[in-house]
């Protein structure tokens, strides 16, 4: 029975979840809760090994963003070393990061979201995923496959595997970049650009229909999170937090992303395992915030490449308004594959690209290292204390999904007051909930990145506990 | 599975990092024709869908780290004509099984506000520790053309053809010299089962086992070789045997023999 609806808790929880709402005395909606039964224990098992092998065990929390979390790990790990990292390697793992932008995102909007959107919310689960696509739209399913691959092909050529590549080191990177694989490279941005930028064009006209999910999907105030660089541009890699309001106004700016502490609280719910983070002036509970693709478009000033520059521009409106409809993620994650494109070719083309300089050699020289860096989902933060040799006594991971958690709780909170009829929760109802969660696209390995569909359970109870009703995805 | 028919594949997944079940989506230029080959039928967990079984091929991602899970993997088996276990955490109960050398309480409570809420078993287990596996394909994570080749070979009805060999064969058909003789790293390469293609030592760097042992291994021997002649420290060498198939047997014993 049961399952799922998994959030993401500062170690990776894996497996499965279920939701529960909570109905007040009246037998209205009160409270929608996460229950989630798995995990694997990451933050405990480094403990004892070498910080230098911190980024090839931590890459394997996910096998959707391996490459986010080498980054986010291999930068705790210079600041453990005190080296600042050549600038060529900065530039070569910021391309094999945005490598994993696009592929994820593409994943996520044409593998995962794409049968929601092109075969309708109500058509048959069986045939509802990419394979369905495939055969009702080809060219579109084509597409995405194309632009993932653009991605993973990247991250194949400069680490020697997609999944889990080690090439991505304490210090720097492994190897230099070829002239061959620069070239190879290059001699795709082409392709990728003319997938991406017709399927921009596609969404954006056939967005009008889901005029009815951009209102209710998550539509809500909450502050927004994220990196931006020094100059308040869109940011993946390096740089300060911003954090803005829902009126779009900056609420902090320039906060150095090692200070996390200062500024992030992590809530407990006696309810659920994964820790809630919020912002830590405004207190919690409302110190709720988004991150992810829609908070960063949200925080930026402006894009630093041209085409994403437009469509961001286009995006925010004449008024550069802050987006609130979680529905809009869909959209920034295309403007970012955009961003992304644009940003490998242009790094590609800068004259130290194929340098040999890639790696600072040092040992620890400082006894605690914070990472930060952008995932394709939101900001990831790692964060390890070491002892005088080297060796991991403590380790706290902030995960993307993790700072969304208020958020989606909210999100189908808001969700089950709309949709819930009664003790017995309908079919639709599951669709909504399952269809809030993947705008958050969070990594919740388990259910939503599987091939189809989010297994689900959902279950109504009494405000002293007792079972009404539960709904399972067939 | 009858003549004429697309065989049913089914996905399942249990405690892992989903990296092996997304090689599938990897195969992009594979992917058209996979697709047509065969009937690709995800089903969710809820056990309500499990009955709408058999499949012909039943791959599963991940370990068994929970008392629903252990329950979960025998209806599998019994809906499945082939069971075939993909990557490190199915085939060796992956990394989180490195908790199978600790006290998993200790564990709990340091991640966990509330660990009383959290029902998982002591120890982090293969597929085959609790059923029947026809085939395993080892790799953290798998390999896609191997993933390929073992969809191809089920569909045509012959054995798959992929090597049980070291790593060492993929490097010396890489032409590689080898990095362990001559500059002293410590390699895992001569233990560890094919079908990464010697990535690691091709960058310079030792392997370090992410496709578990292979069939006919002498770790006793590497691992004396390490200590005598590398120096290596003991625990060193423990912590090497101990990554994504440290509870592998025999990677297990080897790392218990280098505790202390």
């Amino acid at each position: 029975m049961s399952q799922t609806i998994t959030i993401d808790p500062v170690s990776r929880i894996e497996g499965h979840a279920k939701i529960t709402i909570e109905l007040d005395e009246q037998k209205q909606v009160r409270d929608a809760h996460f229950h989630i039964t798995q995990f694997r224990g990451f933050e405990k098992f480094c403990e004892g090994r070498p910080f230098t092998e911190m980024p090839s065990l931590m890459a394997r929390i996910c096998g959707i963003c391996p490459v986010s979390h080498l980054v986010a790990s291999a930068k705790a790990c210079d600041a453990i070393m005190a080296v600042r990292i050549p600038e060529t390697a900065a530039k070569l793992r910021r391309i094999m990061n945005l490598a994993q932008h696009i592929q994820s995102h593409a994943l996520s909007f044409f593998h995962l979201s794409s049968p929601d959107l092109l075969l309708g919310m109500d058509s048959d689960p069986a045939t509802r995923n990419i394979f369905g696509v495939m055969q009702a739209h080809p060219h579109l399913a084509l597409d995405g496959i194309k632009l993932r691959k653009f991605g993973q092909q990247i991250i194949e050529w400069l680490g020697g595997k997609r999944i889990h590549p080690a090439w991505i080191v304490p210090g720097g990177v492994n190897e230099p970049l070829t002239e061959e694989r620069r070239d190879q490279i290059l001699a795709e941005i082409p392709g990728a650009m003319q997938i991406i930028l017709r399927t921009l064009e596609w969404f954006k006209e056939a967005s009008v229909k889901y005029t009815d999910e951009i209102r209710h999907f998550a539509n809500f105030n909450t502050m927004f999170f994220g990196l931006v660089d020094e100059g308040g541009g869109l940011e993946m890699y390096d740089g300060v937090i911003r954090i803005v309001d829902a009126q779009g106004n900056v609420v902090a700016d320039r906060l150095d992303p090692a200070n996390y502490q200062d500024f992030i609280g992590e809530a407990v719910e006696p309810y659920s395992y994964l820790k809630s983070p919020y912002y830590k002036n405004v207190g919690y509970p409302e110190g709720i915030y988004r991150v992810g693709p829609l908070a960063r478009l949200n925080i930026a000033s402006h894009i630093g490449t041209p085409l994403a520059h437009k469509e961001w521009e286009e995006f925010r409106g004449p008024n550069k308004r802050v987006i609130l409809s979680s529905f809009h993620y869909h959209l920034a994650r295309l403007i970012e594959i955009l961003y992304g494109i644009e940003m490998i070719e242009k790094l590609l083309n800068e004259p130290d690209i194929l340098s040999d300089r890639v790696r600072a050699v040092a040992g620890p020289n400082s006894l605690e290292g914070i990472g930060v860096s952008e995932a394709p989902r939101g900001t990831l933060m790692h964060h390890y204390r070491i002892d005088k040799h080297g060796l991991i006594t403590w380790a706290n991971l902030i995960i993307a999904t993790g700072h969304n958690n208020l958020a989606m709780n909210k999100g189908v909170l808001q969700v089950a007051k709309a949709y819930l009829k009664g003790t017995q929760p309908t079919e639709g109802m599951l669709n909504r909930v399952e269809a809030v969660i993947r705008c958050y696209d969070p990594c919740l390995s388990c259910s939503t990145h599987a091939v189809g569909h989010m297994p689900l359970v959902l279950q109504v109870r009494s405000h002293d506990g007792e079972i009404l009703g539960e709904t399972a995805r067939k | 599975m009858k003549k004429g028919n697309k065989p049913r594949v089914a996905v399942w997944k249990f405690a892992s990092c989903d990296g092996c079940q997304l090689s599938l989506l990897d195969c992009e230029d594979e992917l058209l024709a996979v697709a047509g080959a065969v009937d690709i039928a995800y089903f969710p967990e809820a056990s309500s869908a499990m009955g709408k079984g058999p499949y012909d091929i039943s791959l599963v991602e991940g370990s068994i780290t929970t008392p629903h899970d252990a329950e979960r993997i025998q209806q599998v088996r019994r809906v499945s004509g082939l069971l075939i276990t993909i990557g490190a955490c199915a085939t060796a109960g992956g990394i989180q099984a490195l908790r199978n050398f600790a006290d998993v309480k200790a564990y709990t409570s340091i991640v966990y506000a509330t660990p009383e809420y959290i029902q998982t078993l002591r120890k982090s287990t293969p597929i085959n520790d609790h059923v029947f596996v026809d085939y395993e394909l080892h790799g953290c994570p798998i390999n896609k053309n191997q993933l390929v080749e073992i969809i191809s070979a089920t569909v045509t009805g012959r054995k798959p053809n992929i090597p049980p060999h070291a790593v060492c064969i993929e490097c010396k058909q890489r032409g590689l010299p080898c990095i362990a003789v001559s500059q002293g790293i410590p390699c895992m390469g001569p233990v560890t089962h094919a079908g990464c293609n010697a990535l690691c030592p091709a960058y310079n760097r030792g392997c370090f086992g992410c496709y578990g042992p292979m069939e006919s291994a002498n770790p006793d021997s590497l691992s004396a070789w390490w200590v005598g002649k590398l120096k290596v420290h003991r625990q060193d060498v423990m912590r090497a045997y101990r990554t994504f198939n440290a509870y592998a047997d025999q990677f297990r014993k080897q790392s218990e023999a280098h505790e202390k």
